[in-house]
Parts: C-alpha cells; structure tokens; sequence
C-alpha cells in the first residue's frame, strides 16, 4: 500500500526546513521507526522516521528544498522487508543474469570494526548515512573516510553559488538557515527595542573559594562538576524575584509578566549560537541547574536539542568569558527585556577598605530594553546580582 | 533421478555432494580412481597425490634435516642418525589412506552416494558412467556439477618414463636420488625439490622464465630466490629443456641457458611445468558447452551456458588450488539450492610449503604499480621477532600494502614461520575490509609469530614499536 512520507508538524514558531539530506533512496528498504531524512528548521534539525517496515517508493521533495509543516515529501510502499524479493527463483536464471542477495540493509546493530569505532568518535561522525561496503553491510574504514571526503566535496560543490571574477580570491556561499535567522534576529531586535548596556564588576574570590573547598565533594554527591554558571543562573532567578518587570516582555501595547523564571544559556555550537532553556529554574537547586547545562551542552554540541528545549526564556545569560572575552553589551533575545553577559576572570588590583588586593574580577554587562526597564531598576537589578556573587550566603538568605 | 550428480571426487567435488545432500537435494559422486586394493579412492589429486602427500613427506624430511643439521646447535647431539624411507613413504600412504577412507565416511554420513567409473555428460541430463571393466550405466541427473580436476602436463622434451616422473611420480621415490632435476620452479617443483634436497639429494631446478616466482611479490621472489640458494637448490633461471634421454642409470638431460646449451645428468627428473584441465571427453559435443584452452566456460557463478550444468575446481578458470574448488563446489550446491552464495576470487590465498613458508593474499606491488593504485608499505621481518628468533626461525618478513587513502589493506605477503596461517588472518580482515589500522588496533598474544603482521600493520602507518620507522 502506498502511503504519503509527510515533513513532522513544525512548532508554531518555525515557518518552513530544508530538507538537509535523505538517509535512503529510492527503492530502499525500511524498517519502522528508522530515521529516512533530515530537515534542517532555523532551530533545530527534526528527523523523519518510516511510519512503518516498507520501501520508499518516491522522494518527492529533495534535498536544500524548502518544506513546510506537514508536506508530503515521498511516497512510500508498506510491507514487510523479507517478502520483497522471494519471486526470483534460481533455475530461470539467464547464465549472465546475476541474483541479488537479498540485502540485510540494517547496519545499525553491526559491530564496528576497531579502525571504524576510533575515527567515528574521534571526528564524531554519525554512522548512520555512512554507505557501507562491508560484508554484511558493515561499515569499512574506507567507508568512513569516503564518506568524509565525499562530504566535503558535495559541501563545496552545493554552496559556492559564484566565484569572483578578479584573480583576487573570493568565494560566495549562502549563510545557512540557522546563520540567517540569527542575522535576521538581531538586526530586527537592534531596530525595535530600545536597548542600552550597564556595567558592573563582580569579585569572584567567594565563588572561587565556595568551588575550591567543595568542588571534589560536590562532584562526588551529584556527579556533575560544580561549575559558575550555576552560581550565576542562582543569582540572577533570585535579582529577578526582585524585579519582576526584569522578567517580562512586551507583547505589542501589553506587558506581560511571567511568573515563572525559565532561564535560557546561550551555547555556542559548530552550526551556530543556541540557546536552550532551563525551565522552572526557579524551582530547581543548583546541582539540577549544573546537570542541566550539562546535559544541554552535549546536545547542543551534537544537535540534538529539540525546538521545545529552546523554547521560551524569560531571561538569558550568556558567558563570552569561555572564549576570553573581558567586556562586551550582549544583545537582548527578544522578546525578552534583558540579557546578562558575563566575561572571563581576570586576576585584577581593586581597592579593599583603601587597601589595594589582588582579586579574580569579572565585568558583569546587562543589556536591556529601555521601553520597559528604567535605568534605576535595571543598575539595581545588577547590583543585586553582583551582591549575592560576592557573598553567596545571602542565595541562602534569600537577600 | 538424481537432483546433483558430481563427477569427481576431489575437494571440488566431494565438498560440492555433501553441501548439496545436507541441502536436501538427492546426490551422487563419480569417481573414477582406484587404489591398489581396487577400493575406489576418494579425495581426488589433493588426497592421493597432491597437498597431502606433499605436506607428509615436507614434514619428514624437514624433521630429518633438522636432526641432521640444526639439533647440535640446540645441544641435541645423535651419533648414528638414519634414514628410512620406506617408512616414511609408508607414514605418507597412511595419512592418505586414512583420510580419503575419511571422505567415504563423510558421504555416509552426510547421505552423499558414490558411484566407481568414468563419467561423462551425454545430454542436458544424463551421465555415462563406464566402469573399469568396460561396462557402462547411466544415471539421470537434475543438476550436473562436473568437478574433474586436473594433471601433470608432459612436455615433448621430457616423456615420462621409469626415471621421468610427474609429480606423482615424485612422491614415491623407494630411495633418495643422489641428483635431482626438476623442470619447472613452480610452487609443485619447489616443494618437492625442498624435500628430497633436505633428504640428500643434489637438486637441480630448471626454469624457463628469468624472474623467480613471478606471481609473488618483488620483496618475496628476492628473498625467497636467496633462500631457497642457500639452502642448496641450484636454480637455473631462463634455461630451457631441449631434451631429455633416460639411460640405465640415470637421465640425460640438454637445457637451452640463455645462448649456451648445457648438458647434465640426474638419478631422476621431475617434470613439473604445470596441470592442465581434464576436460576431454567428458562433455558431449552435442551440449554445445564452450571449452577455451581446455578450460571449461563457466559465468562467475560457475555456470556453463546450460543452466543446470555446472563446472568447479581446476576445470575452470582461476587458480588450481584446492581450497578455491572447494568454495566454488560450496557456492554451486547452494546455488542449485535456489540459495544465494558467490565466491571472492579477489581473496584467494596462496602458499608454498617450503621452509621458510611462503604465503600471499590480494595484490603485490607489482600489480598495484601495473593498476597505479597509490599504496603504502609496512615491513617487519621475523629476526625482530622474539618469538620467531626463539624457534629458530627467523629468515623472511611480513609485508602488508595498503590503500593511501583509505588504509584498506589490499594484500598481504609473508615469507617465513607460519606464513599461511598469518595470511589466513588477513584473508578474514580481508574479507571484512579491514583497514591496517584495525590490524593496528587489535591485540595480538605474545610471543607468537603473528605478531610481525600486526608490527607491518603498525609500521603501514609509521607506528611500529618493535622497529625504527621510515622516516617521513
């Protein structure tokens, strides 16, 4: 029986994807469940998994087409697998005519051999669209490394659109979907907000000493390293308990307060920057906040977070500290009102009781929209954020 | 009516009838040899007169000349050491009866009938089978599998006679010829020159072709040309037998060396140029089935032009060894059982059993360089191998070449201790599509001999632990 391949039910969010590559081709067979194309969305890459075991019989939509939610992107025939090629019988044969093996075209339990296993996870190469030569179906390390070449190649050959005329090189390729809503956005946010940047700088030696004294144990109860961010998603639910007008967004002529504090942690991948989200952090302790930005790190990294991890965000941290960064005015995640950009730890003289220490110092920047925060609420609000840094008891404290 | 009937008994043909029977299909074997008892004698040339044989008597004379030559050096000391060879031929005869007796049990068991005679096609589905007494019977067939193997080639310059032999011949020798020549340095001439060399005799071999074992690889033939020298073969490269005379004593033989003619004389003289297919008169001309150079034409699948005839082992295309005609026997039982089955005839192994082994898999460096495949070397002789100095055994190397690009190996050469056994564990790699990385990656015992392979694949990827790299 034939049925329609469909492209998933997209978020309400997400207009349309590209089909980024089919895994099968026409005339392949599939089992239910397993995945037989991508479509790349500006957040999130979705899978297409066969409804049930058959062969695609069509592909309607190919790949770097454009779908939207829900369109038909093939035709594929339902049927059980082992039935397809019973019909040929041996003693008709022609004495040139060869006999297909029935094909086994399930590579996923097969073991990997050991050259295989190392260069996958040392390059981190998904197995699934290798096409394997092996007996058996299993992948070769030539397999691999076709696959890696042929990658680069077709990547080059699809995206240069022109090369430029003058002996001075240069090369044009389209931004890719995820570049392009990330430009869209920030362009669009630059023109509607009102946004303005303040500053603060938080002495981090308390953190530091917190880390150092109960690191080890930490890890050792809840199996996560005791890192900053946790500190700083802490800080910043309990600034924004405070300030509440920090929390909520503008929605056309309306404010719209939130109460609950879902806090998005900007992650910078291969594809791009994501941002997931942390919900309910207001509810959640520290190691749960730390496991989660674990967890989210990995995925991201892999991309593997669904449009519902990155959904929403009432406030967003972002640490360009990671990459050395010493200061620098985030810019907002619309629609929410601000952001906190955090930088890298600098060992820094500051003047203590008219003493000058050495102290591990962090600039500390708030982006906000001047539409719905006053710059007295949004110096406050960063004030209290650095307060509760610089003396991690009052996150007790609840001050 | 039979569903398979197998003409020949060898290990195309024994192995081709049991597959088919434990496949369900009603089968027959036709064998024509007899033994001296009149008990038709299974097994084909393999059993009776080729590999095993061989091997027995390579075996013996090995031990021989290790008592005679090497045990002193290990302390072993015997004063009065002699040599027997009615035993040993009679330790050879043993072997063999036992195991081509074996392959009557094997039919048994496995239901497989064995029918004495000569058998030939008459039509698209009836065999002839003649008896040794002249009378004749025909059977009818479904399938018919024509496994009848091959023999020694004679040359006009050399009739066989009493004192010019085959290999057959060879085999059997009641004493030790003072001196020996062999015509042909081919894997048979070899071997058999290797035995009687070690079991006194002066050996003298003459080749036509001016390369040494042209079908291994440059590396192989060298060394191997050196060794077998030292060992006390006189190799006579681009020399070619004119003729030959047997007199009461001994043979009289002139060979062409180049320009000069050279007249020698041996106790016996051993023709081994090669085998040639037995084909006559064994298909009807009627059927139609094409015959190239003796050659039966078959399809990849080992399929004649007529659908339910079929031809396996050395009357077909590809090398005469025994272990191809076994996968091929395997491949068209199942395939007459509407099963899928094919044969890798790029990964068929090669081994002479000479002391050191030589064995081989996939392509030389030669054939590589002739399709300008861009390959990489990894070398690592047995003189750096513990395990090869502590037997004694450390002459030769093993030679992995591999793909530049894609590191997957593409052949596998090694000359020394268990050389076959080694390419046997490549030839599985092989057939997985290892790369020399997973040889590289995977863990060997120690001390063994295999070891050099896994250094060779390390050293392909200038990883060697045991020995320096190439500088990059």
């Amino acid at each position: 029986m034939s049925v329609e391949i469909k492209s998933p039910t997209f978020p309400e969010s997400v207009a349309d994807g590209t089909i980024a590559n089919w895994l099968k081709k026409e005339g392949d067979a599939v089992a239910q469940d397993e995945v037989i194309a991508e479509i790349e969305t500006d957040k999130v890459v979705l899978e297409v998994l066969a409804q049930s075991d058959g062969i695609i019989s069509k592909i309607i939509k190919s790949e770097g087409e454009t779908v939207i939610s829900s369109e038909v992107i093939g035709e594929f025939e339902e049927g059980s697998l082992d039935t397809s090629k019973k019909e040929d019988s041996t003693q008709e044969v022609e004495l040139t005519k060869e006999i297909e093996p029935t094909k086994d075209t399930n590579t996923k339990n097969k073991k990997n051999g050991p050259a295989v296993k190392k260069i996958l996870s040392e390059k981190n190469i998904d197995p699934a669209p290798i096409k394997p030569t092996g007996k058996d179906n299993r992948i070769t390390k030539a397999d691999v490394i076709n696959h890696i070449s042929q990658k680069d190649t077709s990547e080059e050959s699809s995206t240069i659109v022109s090369e430029s005329g003058s002996d001075r090189p240069e090369k044009r390729v389209p931004m890719s979907r995820l570049r392009s809503t990330i430009a869209k956005r920030l362009v669009s946010v630059k023109q509607e907000t009102a946004m303005l940047t303040t500053f603060n700088e938080v002495d981090m030696q308390p953190i530091k000493e917190l880390r150092s004294k109960y690191g080890a144990e930490f890890e050792k109860e809840h199996d996560v390293k005791l890192g900053f961010m946790g500190f700083f998603v802490i800080a910043a639910v309990q600034a924004l308990k405070k300030f509440p007008l920090v929390n909520a967004s503008i929605d056309g002529t309306d404010i719209v307060y939130h109460g609950f504090q879902d806090i998005g942690v900007a992650v910078s991948t291969e594809r791009g920057l994501v941002v997931p989200v942390i919900k309910d952090a207001d509810t959640k302790s520290l190691p749960e906040i730390e496991k989660s930005i674990l967890e989210y790190s990995d995925k991201a990294r892999n991309g593997k977070l669904s449009i519902d991890e990155m959904q929403g965000g009432t406030f967003t941290i972002s640490n360009g500290g990671v990459f050395g960064s010493l200061l620098s005015t985030p810019i907002l995640n619309a629609p929410q009102t601000a952001i906190l950009g955090m930088h890298s730890i600098q060992d820094r003289p500051v003047a203590i009781n008219s003493e000058v220490h050495i102290r591990p110092m962090m600039y500390l920047a708030m982006s906000y929209d001047h539409r719905l925060l006053d710059g007295k609420e949004a110096v406050t609000f960063l004030v209290s954020i650095k307060e509760q840094l610089e003396s991690p008891e009052r996150l007790l404290l609840n001050l | 009516m039979y569903d398979v009937v197998v003409i020949g008994s060898g290990p195309a043909g024994y192995v081709a009838a049991i597959r088919a029977s434990q496949l369900g299909l009603k089968t027959l074997c036709i064998e024509e040899l007899i033994d001296d008892s009149g008990k038709p004698s299974l097994g084909g040339t393999c059993l009776n007169v080729g590999c095993i044989p061989s091997k027995a008597l390579l075996d013996s004379s090995h031990r021989y000349y290790e008592a005679n030559k090497k045990l002193s050096e290990h302390g072993i000391n015997i004063s009065s050491l002699k040599l027997d060879v009615a035993a040993m031929m009679k330790r050879k005869d043993d072997i063999v009866e036992k195991l081509t007796g074996g392959i009557s049990g094997l039919f048994s068991a496995n239901k497989v009938e064995s029918m004495m005679g000569r058998g030939s096609v008459i039509s698209q589905n009836i065999v002839k089978v003649t008896k040794s007494d002249g009378s004749s019977e025909e059977v009818e067939a479904k399938n018919i599998v024509i496994a009848t193997g091959s023999s020694p080639i004679e040359i006009p310059a050399a009739k066989f006679g009493k004192k010019i032999v085959d290999s057959t011949g060879a085999l059997s020798f009641d004493e030790v010829p003072k001196s020996l020549g062999i015509v042909g340095a081919g894997i048979i001439g070899l071997e058999l020159g290797s035995v009687w060399s070690r079991l006194g005799s002066k050996v003298t071999v003459i080749e036509a072709l001016d390369t040494f074992l042209p079908m291994t690889d440059p590396d192989i033939s060298k060394e191997t040309f050196k060794e077998f020298k030292n060992q006390g073969l006189d190799i006579k490269l681009n020399s070619t037998l004119t003729s030959s005379k047997e007199l009461k004593n001994s043979v009289k033989v002139t060979y062409e060396q180049g320009e000069n003619e050279v007249e020698d004389e041996f106790d016996k003289l051993i023709v081994a140029v090669g085998r040639k297919p037995n084909s006559s008169e064994i298909l009807s001309k009627e059927l139609n089935i094409k015959i190239e150079n003796g050659f039966i034409e078959v399809n990849q699948y080992c399929q004649t032009s007529l659908k339910n005839i079929w031809a396996i082992g050395d009357v077909v295309r590809g090398p005469m060894l025994a272990h191809k005609g076994s996968e091929e026997g395997i491949m068209v039982a199942e395939r007459i059982a509407e099963k899928h089955a094919e044969v890798n005839y790029d990964l068929v192994p090669s081994v002479i059993y000479s002391h050191p082994e030589i064995a081989w898999v996939g392509k030389n460096e030669n054939e590589l360089k002739d399709e300008s495949v861009q390959y990489k070397t990894g070398k690592f002789p047995f003189a750096a191998s513990g395990r090869a100095l502590a037997v004694d055994q450390s002459t030769g190397f093993v030679k992995v070449l591999s793909d530049v690009k894609t590191d997957t190996i593409l052949g596998v050469h090694v000359f020394g201790p268990a050389a076959a056994e080694i390419v046997q564990q490549a030839l599985i790699s092989m057939e997985f599509g290892a790369s020399s990385e997973d040889i590289a990656l995977t863990m060997f015992s120690h001390p063994t001999v295999s070891e050099a392979f896994h250094e060779a694949a390390l050293a392909s990827n200038n990883q060697a632990i045991h020995i320096g790299n190439k500088p990059r």
